[in-house]
């Protein structure tokens, strides 16, 4: 489904400070599958994930969604690009904060310019079936770590994405919650979802529910384990 | 939408506010012309020539017949003596805009 | 079409609930704002409504008027100059004017004494008619309580009153207290055959020039005051009121734009990370700044509004009550007079412009650099 080739991402190019994020990633990820990128902090697995889902432009190499080419696209549409196939759930869940949970579900639909109650109706069924239903009135500030996840992950399904995005989603969790989120994203595989994360914690390498796990050190692929 | 709603409303109150102002304006404007046709009935029959809304000293209440030619008294310049000074201006006409001229006796010499 | 719309009231929305959470801080810009365009607004509309009223009330002031000068200051002038005059073609009338002030001891306020030009109008003898001001200043507490005015110590005059003028003509007879020529020249003890100055009404204005020119051929020491000259003075006058006022008005608009800029510039490290959340969920560069200029747009347009109602308000039920120290100055009498409401749609449009633009661009152009930064920034 996303195809990465011979992708290369360099920082500050040209300049002393210059640094390679990615030297020359080849790499397929298949659709409806769980795959997790691994590798210690600065190994650029993040990177590649923002090159992946849209959100940065590497610096040579392509990268192809369904055989689209995107890599080349200008920012306008970059940004539909985001929009149409992406839903994110960032390491500190960059919730807004002083808006209430129901308002931050609602932000990606907001450019969208679609019926505002039918959007609020789908996502409260969503925060109802992650089980915060109550607390959509709630400013994100008053939420405890694992119901401020389960309100970034209904964000970021609100505009019904085919490919969910998640940077180290399960570093602030404890052992509990990181398993109540592998139940929740696998729930989402089985939606026909696709479910790309990065991760360092053993916990979700070693899970039944990941399909893949992508490992990496020094910006390119170590190896890949089934 | 709650706050647009409050928002937009109140806008929405305030360009109506605006435009009931204007429309007193508007239907203002008949009794208050008949009232300054009163007024200027007034200044013709007494002879006015300024409006009385300065009365500190004679050139701020009668700016239009001040005393141009006296050096640092009466000039409508020393409205700055004044407070009401601060917002009357130095007037552009009236500053050595005479002429020379020949009496008819200098002229038959 | 509705799709846009929803757009726009979703992206609304949003920068309510963004402006909400500083909702003090936002109330008070928001009132500063409104409180720097009221103090425009007003100053506008209170400068226009009297230069109106003295475009309309004086354009019955006598078309010329002719002073005697005397080593360069204003003298009385002798009455046999109406004669010299009266030979003048297209002169209707030659009155000499009687006018003169009082300063009154007793509460250090100046009248203006004067004989009404028109013979039909003068009070009877040992009466006079008054201003509205004069029963307020002195404390006149019934409607024919008579006036005492005292010359010297020891000395009082009375005049029992004819007639008050009503306060609709306040702005230009405030102060005034009439008498009939006898009862003037016996209280200022002027001789006969002088006056304070000449009027003159003339039939065709257009004449009024050459007429001019002749008298001042007659009369070379005598300053002649055109009708068109009064007006002159009054529109300059205001305008330049007016345009203190703008201008002082003028340097907070300036320091409130300087200060949002600053405010908007030093973009607070969470608002840039916030744009930085928009645009990677989805937002695109036009959605943040559409955004922006609804924040702008709705607090300026909101300011714009109360502070021009409130000036309205201020202006013409309040008769401009805030300006009144300003105008008042030293002086003990000032007209309880009420203005011609009117609201100038050019003037309005203007201060439109002048104060919702420069808050706009205030607000948005700092936005500009984060709004088109790349979004992968939060992921670090």
């Amino acid at each position: 489904m996303i195809s990465v080739q011979s992708v290369c991402k360099t920082y500050n190019e040209g300049r002393p400070s210059a640094l390679t994020a990615l030297d020359g990633i080849d790499l397929e990820i298949a659709r409806n599958a769980l795959t997790v990128f691994k590798g210690p902090s600065g190994s650029g697995k993040t990177t590649l994930l923002s090159i992946i889902s849209c959100m940065a432009r590497p610096t040579s190499g392509r990268v192809l969604i369904d055989g689209r080419m995107v890599s080349g696209l200008p920012e306008r549409f970059l940004t539909l690009e985001r929009r149409r196939t992406f839903g994110f759930v960032f390491q500190r869940f960059n919730l807004i904060r002083g808006l209430s949970v129901l308002e931050n579900v609602l932000l990606p639909a907001t450019p969208l310019g679609g019926e505002r109650r039918a959007d609020a109706k789908r996502a409260l069924a969503r925060l109802e079936m992650l089980g915060i239903a109550g607390k959509a009135g709630e400013r994100v500030e008053f939420l405890s770590g694992g119901e401020a996840q389960r309100a970034a992950i209904a964000r970021a399904l609100i505009n019904d994405p085919p490919v969910l995005i998640a940077d180290e989603p399960t570093a602030n969790l404890d052992t509990e919650l990181a398993h109540r989120f592998l139940d929740i994203v696998s729930g989402l595989r089985a939606e026909g979802r696709t479910v790309i994360m990065t991760s360092h914690d053993p916990r979700i390498w070693a899970a039944d529910q990941v399909d893949r796990v992508v490992s990496m050190r020094d910006g390119r692929l170590e190896e890949n384990e089934a | 939408m709650r706050r647009t709603r409050i928002v937009f409303g109140l806008l929405a109150a305030g360009t109506a506010t605006l435009a009931l102002a204007s429309l007193h304006a508007r239907i203002t404007t008949a009794p208050e012309r008949a009232r300054m046709a009163r007024s200027a009935a007034l200044v013709r029959a007494v002879g006015l020539t300024d409006l009385a809304l300065f009365t500190e000293a004679r050139f701020t209440r009668n700016p239009a017949l001040a005393d141009l030619q006296t050096a640092f008294q009466d000039a409508p310049m020393s409205f700055e003596h004044f407070p009401s000074g601060t917002f009357a201006p130095r007037p552009a006409a009236g500053f050595g805009r005479g002429e020379l001229r020949f009496g008819p006796e200098e002229a038959a010499r | 079409m509705t799709s846009w719309l929803r757009r726009q009231r979703a992206l609304a929305e949003y920068t309510l609930a963004a402006l909400a959470r500083r909702r003090i801080k936002n109330t008070g810009l928001l009132l500063i704002y409104a409180m720097v365009i009221f103090v425009v607004a007003s100053a506008t509309l209170f400068a226009t409504a009297l230069r109106k009223e003295a475009e309309v009330v004086l354009a019955e002031a006598p078309e010329v008027i002719i002073q005697n000068l005397v080593m360069g200051r204003h003298d009385l002038i002798p009455g046999d100059v109406i004669a010299e005059i009266d030979g003048i073609r297209g002169v209707a009338s030659i009155k000499g004017r009687l006018w003169g002030y009082f300063y009154d001891r007793l509460n250090g306020a100046n009248y203006t004494l004067m004989v009404p030009l028109d013979p039909a109008m003068a009070p009877p003898a040992g009466q006079a008619i008054i201003g509205e001001s004069l029963p307020r200043v002195r404390e006149m507490p019934w409607e024919t309580a008579p006036l005492f005015l005292s010359r010297t110590p020891g000395d009082l005059v009375r005049f029992d009153i004819a007639k008050r003028l009503s306060s609709d003509s306040a702005l230009v007879s405030t102060d005034l207290i009439l008498l009939n020529e006898a009862n003037f020249r016996a209280f200022f003890e002027l001789p006969e055959d002088v006056y304070t100055d000449i009027a003159l009404s003339i039939r065709n204005p257009r004449e009024i020039d050459t007429i001019v020119e002749k008298i001042g051929r007659l009369l070379p020491n005598a300053r002649l005051v055109t009708r068109d000259e009064i007006a002159r003075t009054y529109q300059k006058l205001f305008s330049w009121r007016e345009g203190i006022m703008v201008l002082l008005a003028g340097a907070s608009v300036l320091a409130f734009v300087i200060f949002a800029a600053e405010k908007a510039s030093g973009l607070s490290a969470e608002e840039t990370r916030e744009i930085g959340i928009l645009k990677a969920i989805g937002w695109d560069t036009g959605d943040v700044i559409a955004m922006k200029l609804w924040e702008g747009g709705l607090v300026s347009f909101g300011a714009f509004l109360l502070g021009t109602v409130l000036a309205y308000l201020h202006v013409f039920a309040f008769d401009a009550g805030l300006f009144a120290s300003v105008l008042k100055g030293w002086s003990v009498i000032y007209p309880d007079f009420a203005l011609t409401p009117g609201i100038d749609g050019l003037q309005l449009t203007a201060l439109f412009f002048l104060t919702v633009l420069p808050y706009m661009a205030a607000t948005i152009v700092p936005i500009w650099r984060a709004a088109t930064a790349d979004p992968d920034q939060v992921m670090r």
